[in-house]
């Protein structure tokens, strides 16, 4: 967003208070959805259980083409259509719902550290596993992706989509890599946000912005609700080890999340 | 040890040891941990062992090319600036690691290769300088549409109209991330204590990178010139670790002359091959047009193969 739609926007965000009808846009969750997407839903869910504002979840299969940035999910507040967690966050802020307001500038600035992390290093591995691993590519992401729609335009999109990722991946040097060393860094950054979390409930020891993000990838990685292709359940097997974070992200699951 | 490492990195410019961030990046953890390695300053990317640089060859031979790499195969040589690191202070190492790659490399790559004046008057303007002939030709702006393919596909996927509100986003975000790191700093000498460790060499590379570079257009300089507890940490870190490149700099520019004698054999030899070119490529028409033909046996065919291209010529008109 720029900074001017941005002042405008929070400005309209902050006269009106948040309405009962808010309504959350993913894709279709029994057949369409992937492990990314689902990640980010579950954190924007995750985020607003937090800050006690209700939210209902709408799922369609052009999810990601309603929304205004081409990334799932959006929310649809009021007259107002807000994507991705970061802006969704500055979006609640506006309406006067913060979770980091305790939070002092260098707590701030590891909290920002930390989800960067997350999404630099988690989302690209999940993302890499999706698209580039073959074996999951052929049995599920393919057939997932393209579902909702009739041949041959699911082939299309699908490969489509793929090409854009490698491309991506190819961009920030993850092109050359082998899940070997994908699943490494993977285990690497489990270990530092287990590190991080010790034995607190909550990353900075009561709930903040950078909860949501960091524990629905945990979760998403530790119990799929959706069959998990074969490499993941191989990642899992790295996560259990680090029991302090995934404990937290269970009673997490487990609070927030009631449906 | 059977041989030393050897690192192949940018050479200096502009008031630093280094001036690609890699290079720089790995360099100053080379001087943190003290390694024993060869380093050789190069301007031609093809003479390193891996065709990119920086690049590393291991005492065993192996190369390695990838920043994080190397500096990982330092650790593994026992040369670790992270050792006295908790574990904690380890995962925020890897934290913010991510941090500058999110905020900070979009917008130096934005800055040194995008914005067309700084890409003009002083990348290209050095680059095009250091690296030899021929391939400084072509080598800059290869390495220019590279690092534009890179921001294009970091930032996603926006149009052209909204680039410069991208722009605007970008180096928004930039300056947060720089106060960010300011407020992590405070009034330490380094990030984890009074001992370097590699989120410092990272950091260090960044942020020289943006203040020693004299930009035309610096809008982020300005902004880091205003947080001084990070200009302090790079002047500090440059004149502990780089004592003599400094001194580089002031030869550089009073013996301009310098890199230009040095270039005296192979400009001498690039004149005389040129004018060489040039002669065979005039002699060759000559010849094959028929204006110049050689007096063999039968000199009665040279003035008839004479009339006959003028016959065509007239035909041709």
């Amino acid at each position: 967003m720029s900074l001017v739609a941005e002042a405008f926007v929070s400005q309209i965000a902050a006269a009106e208070p948040w309405p009962e009808n808010a309504t959350l846009y993913q894709q279709l969750k029994g057949e369409q959805i992937l492990l990314s997407d689902n990640a980010a839903s579950l954190a924007v869910q995750a985020f607003l259980q937090m800050c006690n504002l209700p939210i209902k979840v709408v799922c369609r299969a052009n999810a990601e083409y309603m929304s205004p940035s081409g990334k799932v999910p959006f929310i649809h507040v009021g007259n107002q259509v807000v994507s991705e967690l970061g802006p969704i966050v500055q979006f609640v802020k506006a309406k006067g719902h913060s979770l980091s307001d305790g939070l002092d500038e260098v707590q701030k600035a590891e909290m920002k550290a930390y989800m960067e992390l997350v999404n630099n290093m988690l989302l690209t591995a999940e993302l890499y596993l999706q698209w580039c691993d073959e074996a999951t590519v052929g049995e599920i992401t393919h057939a997932r992706y393209g579902s909702p729609y009739p041949w041959p335009l699911n082939h299309i999109l699908a490969y489509q989509k793929q090409w854009e990722v490698k491309r991506k991946m190819k961009a920030i040097g993850w092109g050359n890599k082998t899940l070997d060393q994908v699943l490494e860094d993977v285990d690497q950054c489990c270990q530092a946000l287990s590190q991080r979390l010790g034995t607190q409930p909550y990353f900075f020891n009561k709930q903040s912005d950078g909860d949501p993000d960091r524990n629905k990838t945990g979760r998403q990685i530790l119990t799929p609700e959706r069959p998990a292709p074969p490499r993941v359940s191989q990642a899992i097997s790295l996560q259990m080890p680090h029991t302090p974070w995934s404990a937290a992200c269970g009673t997490d699951e487990v609070l927030a999340i009631r449906k | 040890m059977a041989a030393p490492m050897e690192l192949y990195c940018w050479s200096g410019g502009w008031g630093l040891p280094s001036v690609d961030l890699d290079s720089l990046a790995v360099l100053t953890y080379a001087r943190f941990t003290g390694a024993p390695l060869k380093v050789h300053k190069i301007t031609n990317p093809w003479q390193s062992p891996s065709g990119t640089l920086p690049a590393l060859r291991t005492s065993h031979g192996e190369v390695i090319s990838v920043p994080h790499k190397i500096i990982t195969h330092l650790r593994k040589e026992k040369y670790n600036a992270d050792y006295d690191l908790s574990a904690r202070q380890g995962a925020d190492t890897l934290a913010f690691m991510s941090l500058l790659e999110e905020k900070l490399l979009p917008v130096l790559i934005h800055t040194f290769w995008v914005d067309t004046k700084n890409y003009v008057e002083v990348t290209r303007k050095w680059y095009a300088e250091a690296i030899p002939f021929p391939l400084n030709f072509f080598l800059p702006g290869r390495m220019q549409r590279q690092f534009m393919e890179r921001l294009q596909l970091l930032c996603g996927e926006h149009s052209p109209e909204n680039e410069e509100e991208l722009e605007k986003e970008l180096y928004q975000e930039a300056r947060e991330c720089l106060t960010l790191l300011s407020q992590r700093l405070g009034s330490q000498k380094f990030f984890f204590g009074d001992a370097p460790a590699s989120l410092d060499a990272f950091v260090f590379g960044y942020l020289a990178l943006l203040l020693q570079a004299k930009l035309p257009s610096g809008k982020l300089q300005a902004h880091l010139r205003g947080l001084q507890n990070l200009c302090a940490y790079c002047t500090h870190i440059l004149s502990l670790y780089f004592p003599w490149d400094g001194a580089d700099v002031p030869l550089a520019r009073q013996t301009p002359v310098g890199p230009e004698t040095e270039e005296e054999p192979y400009r001498r030899r690039n004149q005389i091959l040129s004018v060489l070119a040039g002669l065979a490529a005039m002699v060759g028409y000559a010849l094959l047009s028929g204006i110049v033909s050689i007096q063999r046996a039968t000199p009665a065919r040279a003035p008839s193969t004479q009339s006959l291209s003028i016959a065509e010529e007239d035909e041709d008109e």
